[in-house]
Formats: C-alpha cells, sequence, structure tokens
C-alpha cells in the first residue's frame, strides 16, 4: 500500500536552528512516535527501529535510515528509510522530503512530502485508517519536534523523550483517534 | 406435473410451511459446531501465515517458538516434503502448497504450523515463529499476468507463463459472421469482483488419530464428507474404511466449505505426529484472507441483434482471476464451470464464449459462492448486456426482454451453447413480477422525477439457473460421478430414520427431506429423523452445494420411499388378503378398490415387516437409493428492483424489491423464502458493499469485518418474494432447487436498477460494488451531484 503524505507547519525559531536538527536523523528520529535510531553505519546511513502496535501484536521494524540527499544551501534534505519487521510481518519504506523556508517574521515553515509504502499486516488496515493514523503520528511528530526545538542545543536528550520511544505506538488507539477524526470531517 | 396428493397438515408432506426442525436447538444455543468438539487430550493448531504476496523463503527459525513453555510441535513445508505432503491437489486438475516451500504465492499464505496445549500459546508460539523473507516483484493484475515481462508466479509448473487454460465453446465463426452482418451491437465491460461468502462460522477441524486402533477421525466444517473422506484416502495414504469425517452441524457454507484446506491437513499431519486430537479453527481475517474466494471474472459481452431489437447472437470473453493456484472447487468437466450458461433466458440462434484464466498473487480459489460453479456471472453478463441493449435501441428493457425470451412451448430447449433447459416460463413469471410492483406506474413515476431532476431507477433481471450437479456428462470428482444418496429405515412403529450423502450447512435438509419421506410413505414429518454428515454411517454422497440436495438427494429419497412403498404393497397386500392389483394407495394408507375401509395405513405395515411378513418376503422395511440425475435442473425468475439516489451523498436507496421465483414443485415454501430471503441480501452485500481487493503490493484491503462489509438489519430492505411453478419434467417430484436463485439474479437487477437512474445522462454501466463514493463521482462528473 503506498501513500502520499504531504504536511506543512510553522515553528518561531529560525531556520538554521530547525536545520541542526532536521538535518540529523538521530534527532528527528527521538520526534517520532516509537522510533529510534540504534546505530550508525557511515556518514549517511543508520541503522533504525520503530514499533507499531496493532491490537494485541506488536510490529517491530528494523532496517536502515539513509540521507539520500543533503543540502544546507537550500535548506533541503531527501531521507530513504527501509525496514522490515523482525518477525516477518511485513516491511514499510519511506521516502521523505523536507524542506525549510524563513518566515518574515523570523521563524521557519517546514513542509514535508513523505511517500510511504507499507506491506503486510499494517497494510491490510486500509489507506484511509493509515492515512489518519499518519496524520496522528504527525501531530505528536510536530508537537516533540517542537518542544526539542525549545530545548538548549547542547542539552541532552530528556527523559520524557527516551521514555516514550521505548514504549510503541498503539495504532488501535490510533485508530479509534482516526475514526472520531474522520467523523470530524477532519481528514 | 403436479403433486397428485396433498397431505394434511398434521404429515406435512410437500408444500407445508412446517417449522424448521433443526432450529430448536439452534435457538437455544445447543446446536454442536466444530469448536463446540471437546475432545481428552486435545491441543490447539495455529497457522503461520506469509505477510508478503510474493517472495522467497530464505530460513524459518523456530527455536524461539519451541522454547515457549505449551508448544508440542511446528511443523514447516519442508517438514511436510519429507512425508511428500507439502503440495495436494486441487479440484481443478492443479496442486497447491499445503506449506510454503522455497516461495509464499499470496498475503496469508500458510507457512508453518504450531501445535501447542492451549489456544492462547499456540498464537504466542506462532508469533515468535520467525520468517526471513526475500520480496520478489508482485503480480495483482490479471491483465498484465500474460505481459512478457511479467515476473513468473508458478515455478513449479512445466509451463513457464501465468497462464492456466483457455476455454471455448460455441461456433465462433457463425457467431462473428452474424456481428458482421448485424444492425445494431450492444457491449459492456463488466468485473464481477472478488468476493467471499463470508459464513457466520469459519472453517475449522479437530482431527484425532488413535494409534490403538489406527483410525482417523475428523470433524471439519465439510459440505462434502465423503469427498473428503476420499481425497485423504488417497492424498494421505490411510485406508479409507480407517477414516471417519464427520460433519456436526455447519454456520453456512455458500461453497467456502467444499474445498480441503491447508489447516484441515496440517491439523491431521498433527494428529498422526503426536497422537493426540489436534483442534484448529480460522480467525475471520484468515477465513477471508486465505480461504475460497468466488468471482473475479473480467467479462466482456457484446449482443447483435435487428433494429427492432430481435437478439442474433451472444459473444463474451472473459478473464478469470484464479490467484496463486487453481482451487476452483468445481466438479464439472470444464474449466469456467457452467459459464456458458451465459445465454440465459433468451433464445439466441448462435453464441461464442471464451474463457482465459491466469495466475495472481492473490489468495487461490474460485469457489462457488451460493453458485453453480459461474452461473452467478454468467447471470449478471446477460442480464447486464440486455439492459444496455435496450438502452442503445431506446427501448423498454422489460420488451427487450419479452421479445427474446425462449418461448415457454420451445422447451425442453437446446441451447447454442449446449445446455438443454428442462422447463420454462420466463414470460409468465416476468408478467407476475412487473404487475406486483406496478412497473408502468413506476416508469411514469420515474419520468416525473427526471423532470424535477431526482434520480429513480428501475431494475429488472430475468435470469436462469443451472443446477443441480449433476448427470455424468457434465460432472464428475477424481471420477466419480455426481449422484447423490438416501438410506430409509422404517421402524417397526412406524417412526422412521433416513441419512443422506448430502450435508445441510443451514438448509434446513432435517426438515425438507423428512417432508419428501412423508410425502411419498405417508409417515409424518415429525416421525423421520434425519442425519447427514457422518461417512461412519451415512450412505457415500457427493455432498451439499450448487443447490443439489433437492435435485439429487431429494431424488434419491423419494427413490427410496418409493421402494419402500413397492415393499408396503406386498405388506399390505397380504395383510388384506387380497392382489397386490387391488390396492390403492394414498399417503398414509394402502385400501382394496371400492372399499376404503379395508385398510392399512404405514404403521401397521411398518410393524408386521418385521412381526409378519408374506412367505418368501424378507423381514424389515429398509431401501437406499443412488440417484444419478439425467439432466440438470434450470430454475428461473425475473427480479425487479426500485431504487432512488441520493445527489448529494451518491447513496443508494433500494426503495422495493419484488423477487418472483419458479423453482418448480416447492417442499417447504417457509424454507424457499427463508433461502430467497438469505440470498437477497447476500446479493444486496455484493453488489453494494464489498470486494475483497488488493493494493498493488498485494496487500488484502478487504481482509476483515471492517473492510468487508456484510448488510445487516439496517442496510437491507423489505423483500417481497412470489412463486410460478413450472415443475422439472424429470425430477421424481418436480423440484429443481432453489438456494442460490436469489444470489445469481439479484445482483443484476441491483445494479440494473442503479444504470437506469443514470441512463438518461448517459451512463451505461458501473461495476460493483457500487459504494456511495463511486455513485458520487460519477454524478460530479455528470455534474448533478448536488
Amino acid at each position: 500500500m503506498a501513500l502520499k503524505i504531504e504536511k506543512t507547519f510553522q515553528v518561531p525559531e529560525p531556520a538554521e536552528k530547525v536545520w541542526a536538527i532536521l538535518s540529523d536523523p538521530r534527532k528527528v528520529a527521538t520526534c517520532v512516535p516509537g522510533a529510534q535510531i540504534t546505530g550508525q553505519v557511515d556518514e549517511k546511513t543508520y541503522q533504525g527501529a520503530i514499533s507499531v502496535k496493532v491490537g494485541p501484536s506488536v510490529t517491530d521494524y528494523k532496517g536502515d535510515v539513509q540521507i539520500v540527499r543533503l543540502d544546507a544551501q537550500a535548506h533541503e534534505i531527501e531521507i530513504l528509510g527501509k525496514g522490515q519487521d523482525v518477525r516477518g510481518r511485513g516491511s514499510a519504506s519511506m521516502k521523505m522530503t523536507g524542506r525549510l523556508r524563513a518566515l518574515p517574521d523570523g521563524g521557519t515553515e517546514i513542509a514535508s512530502v513523505s511517500e510511504v509504502n507499507i506491506v503486510g499486516i499494517l497494510a491490510q488496515m486500509g489507506s484511509r485508517v493509515i492515512a489518519e493514523v499518519s496524520n496522528i503520528m504527525f501531530d505528536q511528530f510536530v508537537k516533540n519536534f517542537q518542544a526539542l526545538l525549545k530545548q538548549p542545543s547542547d542539552a541532552p536528550e530528556s527523559q520524557g523523550m527516551a521514555a516514550r520511544e521505548a514504549s510503541p505506538i498503539n495504532a488501535t488507539s490510533l485508530a479509534w483517534e482516526a475514526a472520531k477524526g474522520l467523523l470530524r470531517g477532519k481528514s | 406435473m403436479s403433486i397428485l396428493h396433498k397431505t394434511s397438515p398434521e404429515v406435512g408432506g410437500l408444500g407445508h410451511p412446517i417449522k424448521r426442525k433443526e432450529d430448536l436447538r439452534f435457538i437455544q444455543g445447543k446446536g454442536n459446531y466444530v469448536d463446540d468438539v471437546r475432545l481428552p487430550g486435545m491441543v490447539y493448531g495455529q497457522v503461520v501465515r506469509s505477510p508478503y504476496a510474493h517472495a522467497r523463503i530464505k530460513s524459518i527459525s523456530t527455536e524461539e517458538a519451541k522454547k515457549l513453555s505449551g508448544v508440542l510441535a511446528i511443523i514447516t513445508g519442508e517438514d511436510l516434503a519429507k512425508a511428500n505432503l507439502a503440495w495436494m491437489p486441487t479440484l481443478s486438475y492443479d496442486k497447491q502448497m499445503v506449506l510454503a516451500t522455497g516461495k509464499v504465492l499470496f498475503q496469508s499464505q500458510e507457512v508453518a504450523f504450531v501445535v501447542a496445549e492451549d489456544r492462547y500459546t499456540a498464537a504466542d508460539a506462532a508469533e515468535l515463529v520467525e520468517v526471513e523473507y526475500e520480496e520478489l516483484p508482485v503480480l495483482v493484475d490479471p491483465h498484465k499476468a500474460m505481459d512478457p515481462g511479467a515476473p513468473i508466479l508458478r515455478e513449479d509448473r512445466e509451463q513457464k507463463s501465468n497462464h492456466i487454460f483457455h476455454w471455448e465453446v460455441g461456433d465462433r465463426k457463425a457467431t462473428d459472421e452474424v456481428f458482421q452482418k448485424s444492425a445494431v451491437k450492444a457491449k459492456v465491460q463488466a468485473f464481477f469482483p472478488r468476493c467471499h461468502p463470508a459464513p457466520l462460522e469459519t472453517c475449522g477441524c479437530v482431527a484425532d488419530f488413535n494409534r490403538a486402533t489406527g483410525r482417523l477421525t475428523v470433524y471439519m466444517t465439510s459440505q462434502a464428507p465423503h469427498v473428503h473422506r476420499t481425497v485423504f484416502a488417497l492424498v494421505g495414504g490411510i485406508p479409507e474404511n480407517n477414516i471417519r469425517v464427520v460433519s456436526p452441524d455447519i454456520g453456512g457454507g455458500f461453497g467456502n466449505k467444499v474445498p480441503v484446506y491447508p489447516g484441515y491437513v496440517c491439523a491431521i499431519v498433527a494428529s498422526l505426529t503426536l497422537g493426540r486430537p489436534v483442534k484448529w479453527i480460522e480467525t475471520r481475517s484468515e477465513n477471508l484472507q486465505s480461504t475460497g474466494f468466488a468471482r473475479d471474472y473480467h467479462m466482456t459481452a457484446e449482443i447483435a441483434a435487428d433494429s427492432d431489437g430481435k437478439m442474433k447472437a451472444l459473444r463474451v470473453k472473459t478473464l478469470a482471476d484464479h490467484g496463486a493456484f487453481n482451487a476452483a472447487a468445481q466438479p464439472t468437466k470444464f474449466p469456467a464451470g457452467l459459464f456458458s450458461i451465459c445465454t440465459g433466458s433468451y433464445d439466441f440462434s448462435n453464441a461464442f464464449c471464451e474463457v482465459d484464466g491466469v495466475y495472481t498473487n492473490k489468495a487461490p480459489g474460485g469457489i462457488a459462492y451460493r453458485c453453480s460453479f459461474r452461473v452467478t456471472e454468467a447471470a449478471y453478463l446477460i442480464e447486464r448486456v440486455v439492459d444496455v441493449l435496450a438502452q442503445e435501441l431506446k427501448m423498454d428493457p422489460a420488451d427487450v426482454r419479452r421479445k427474446n425470451f425462449i418461448p415457454a412451448n420451445k422447451f425442453p430447449y437446446k441451447c447454442a451453447l449446449g445446455w438443454t433447459y428442462d422447463s420454462g416460463n420466463y414470460e409468465a413469471a416476468m408478467k407476475l413480477a412487473l404487475d406486483k410492483i406496478s412497473y408502468q406506474q413506476l416508469r411514469k413515476e420515474q419520468a416525473e422525477k427526471r423532470a424535477k431532476g431526482e434520480l429513480m431507477g428501475i431494475g429488472i433481471s430475468s435470469f436462469t439457473e443451472i443446477v443441480g450437479a449433476g448427470p455424468a456428462h457434465t460432472f464428475d470428482i477424481l471420477g466419480i460421478k455426481m449422484f447423490d444418496s438416501c438410506e430409509i429405515r422404517v421402524h417397526p412403529t412406524g417412526k422412521a430414520m433416513a441419512r443422506m450423502g448430502t450435508k445441510s450447512q443451514g438448509q434446513g435438509h432435517e426438515t425438507t427431506y423428512a417432508q419428501i419421506v412423508a410425502q411419498e410413505l405417508g409417515i409424518p414429518a415429525a416421525d423421520v429423523t434425519i442425519e447427514e454428515g457422518d461417512t461412519d454411517t451415512a450412505p457415500y454422497g457427493l455432498g451439499t452445494y450448487a443447490s443439489r440436495s433437492t435435485p439429487t438427494s431429494g431424488a434419491a429419497t423419494a427413490m427410496a420411499a418409493r421402494k419402500i412403498r413397492d415393499k408396503a404393497k406386498k405388506i399390505a397386500a397380504h395383510l388384506l388378503e387380497c392382489s397386490e392389483n387391488d390396492l390403492e394407495w394414498e399417503p398414509g394408507k394402502f385400501y382394496v378398490k371400492g372399499a376404503p375401509s379395508k385398510a392399512k395405513t404405514i404403521q401397521e405395515i411398518a410393524f408386521a415387516a418385521y412381526t409378519n411378513v408374506p412367505p418368501g418376503l424378507e423381514a424389515g422395511l429398509e431401501a437406499v437409493d443412488y440417484y444419478d440425475p439425467p439432466n440438470l435442473t434450470f430454475p428461473f425468475g425475473t427480479y425487479v428492483c426500485v431504487v432512488d439516489i441520493d445527489k448529494g451523498t451518491g447513496e443508494v436507496k433500494v426503495r422495493r424489491f419484488v423477487a418472483v421465483d419458479d423453482c418448480g414443485n416447492i417442499i417447504n415454501p417457509m424454507i424457499v423464502d427463508g433461502q430467497i430471503h438469505g440470498g437477497l441480501t447476500e446479493g444486496l452485500g455484493i453488489a453494494f458493499m464489498q470486494q475483497i481487493d488488493y493494493d498493488e503490493n498485494g496487500n488484502v484491503q478487504g481482509g476483515s469485518f471492517m473492510d468487508y462489509l456484510l448488510p445487516t438489519a439496517v442496510e437491507t430492505p423489505h423483500w417481497e418474494t412470489d412463486k410460478t411453478c413450472t415443475p422439472s419434467p424429470h425430477h421424481p417430484f418436480g423440484a429443481k432447487g432453489v438456494g442460490e436463485s436469489p444470489n445469481v439474479g439479484s445482483p443484476a437487477a441491483f445494479v440494473n436498477a442503479v444504470v437506469d437512474a443514470l441512463s438518461h445522462l448517459g451512463v451505461k454501466h458501473i461495476d460493483m460494488p457500487i459504494t456511495p463514493w463511486k455513485v458520487w463521482n460519477v454524478l460530479k462528473e455528470k455534474g448533478v451531484a448536488a
């Protein structure tokens, strides 16, 4: 199942500060619910994991995150992530392009385009639900991202953030949120 | 042929709407389904399934799973291969994997089988089986299956292509010539989507191999227990006398419980290995994703006609998506089953039909969902293209049908594609349906509404069925002819027990077969116990599907009862001290001609059969009959559907639905009505709600009830039913079979109604399922969405 998710949001911080986080997959990963970077292969390639809980079973994707393109001048990054569930329940891949634009008020607009491809049990939930689940994950990501921006740049990752990494996101409760979202006509 | 003797309500023979005997236990929750079977020492199996539609298996690690306390065994394809059981034959001369070896070919394919002390441990252990896959290119579009660059799915086959079969019937040249000369041509491309019977009870079994006796007992959700016993004997090498298959109560089958599924085989292998009873029960999603789907036919139909609407020739071309294995559970000698009934109710002088089957990365199947082996696809197609012809000619669809029906005086009728229809009166059925729904008034109302910009449609479907598999010239399973059987034993007190080779899954056999015995022998239906499904006790039979029970076992029941009646006559003559020739029969007694008071009841005769038999006659009152029908039966009917469409939402509301069925003589009108109600409701689901769809990666998009919708009481309209009666001339009591008619006939009525509502906008066809979204998009495209 393939779907394209386009999202744009704004933060009050200047573009350089935002870029420092966005260009570092280790930092970005801490903002993605249920995700973590587990190792680094080379300058551009990292090993990562993300857990998604559907009902009683947890899908643990493990794989590589690769920076395909990094343009510090234009503040653009392209990341390719590919993972397989450790127990062979499916695979997922995502190509994400992020672009920053400095705003007149000194803040920054972050525009992202993600092409997600899911195979396996998660994909059976249907694109309506998956899209809404992605929306909710993205909302959570934005909150985490904003919180990270507020931290002093040299501070270690907060305890709260680390705790969130350990617990997988729960797609069943997300599905309920998604259903509510659909009823509100939010998607 | 009419029913000669109408029995009293107390006897309850043919035509009495007596309540279903089996319902007493069902409504009290006292049914005995396979998951109710609990045996001492029983353990549980769970299938590990593939998340990928097409992938090579690089490794399977069972180490972690085996460490879990309570896990007894884990079987993989490699294990089965050692016993030569990794593959099994299908009913369509293909083979399918029991557990995957080498690679998987569809999402949810069976990869391993875990056995544990309890169900929870089995499920947990299945999660711990680690399978490493290498993803392969996925083929989901059957149109691309024959492309030169398409991945070859079945590496096991000698033929290195995804093509399974090409089949054609009829005269291509003569048909093409008619088309060349014809003034009017109508064409429709219609996809009958992949749907699923989704019976209330999923599939499952308890396999119990007794090491002491060497006997294997399998309790299973089987529509054909004897056939399954024979298959297990042939494939597994177990002597057939050492196998007992028991089909307990079954919660709906609709064709889904005809095939042998890998889960059954794994449970049997596990029981043979462990020497303990092994239970395997599917979850809902497993049932929807891996067991026999139905339809998935991409069809094109063309009609050549004169400008006055007289149809001359029919040309049909179909691409059949069979999924990963050709596991179509169909016993005809033709790869597309009875699809060549596609000339339907119409008198075509020329016809040609061709079908190509291909493999894709989807679940295997092609079962006959409440259908006689592709008759649903055929009926839908012809009823759809006839409407398109009416639209092309700006004629009323009822008039086009009337003009082209096979006339009632032409039966038995041999159609252009070779079938001999037994009997029919199509115009009478359509007239009754149109009168009942006030057709002319509806057309007037429609014109008024159109003037106001409102959308209303009327759809007609005048279908012909082909059921009652079936005569040996058309059918066999593993060479076994498609007869069916009945054994009747009349006890000394005049009560009776009868057993059949069929198996009810909700059809009400315990009632209807008892009514046949009541009709033929005059023993009250209440005094006749019917038993089916245990291969140790029932006579051999081919099972229940394709509306075949009444045409075959029902006929066998009448024939066996008549054998008993012949013997009873001898005993009656002995008791009444007269010649057999002096006796007359009425249900329940023999009496001396001209002296009705000199009579012996069947109960008196039964007692005498054990206490006072005439010299030279053996004791007892029993008979067996194996009935091989001389022809199929051809039930028919006309359904008329009225819909209103909401221009704001695209929602289609079925305002009225009139179903006139003709299934010949009726055993129990209440059960027939129940069958029609159920089948129409299923047809509604197929027409408007259901599809087992796949995305481009082969992920199932209809794999749970979240996405595969069943109609509930909320969505279901009021069904209005009525009957005409044109008995089958070759069936012992003129019956034809009815279970499938509503599922076969209704999809076209629904779709024709929707298209009729939009026809003035130039809409000629919309594929099922006709969801509000689909309709709304059409409305938007035509500029009429509110």
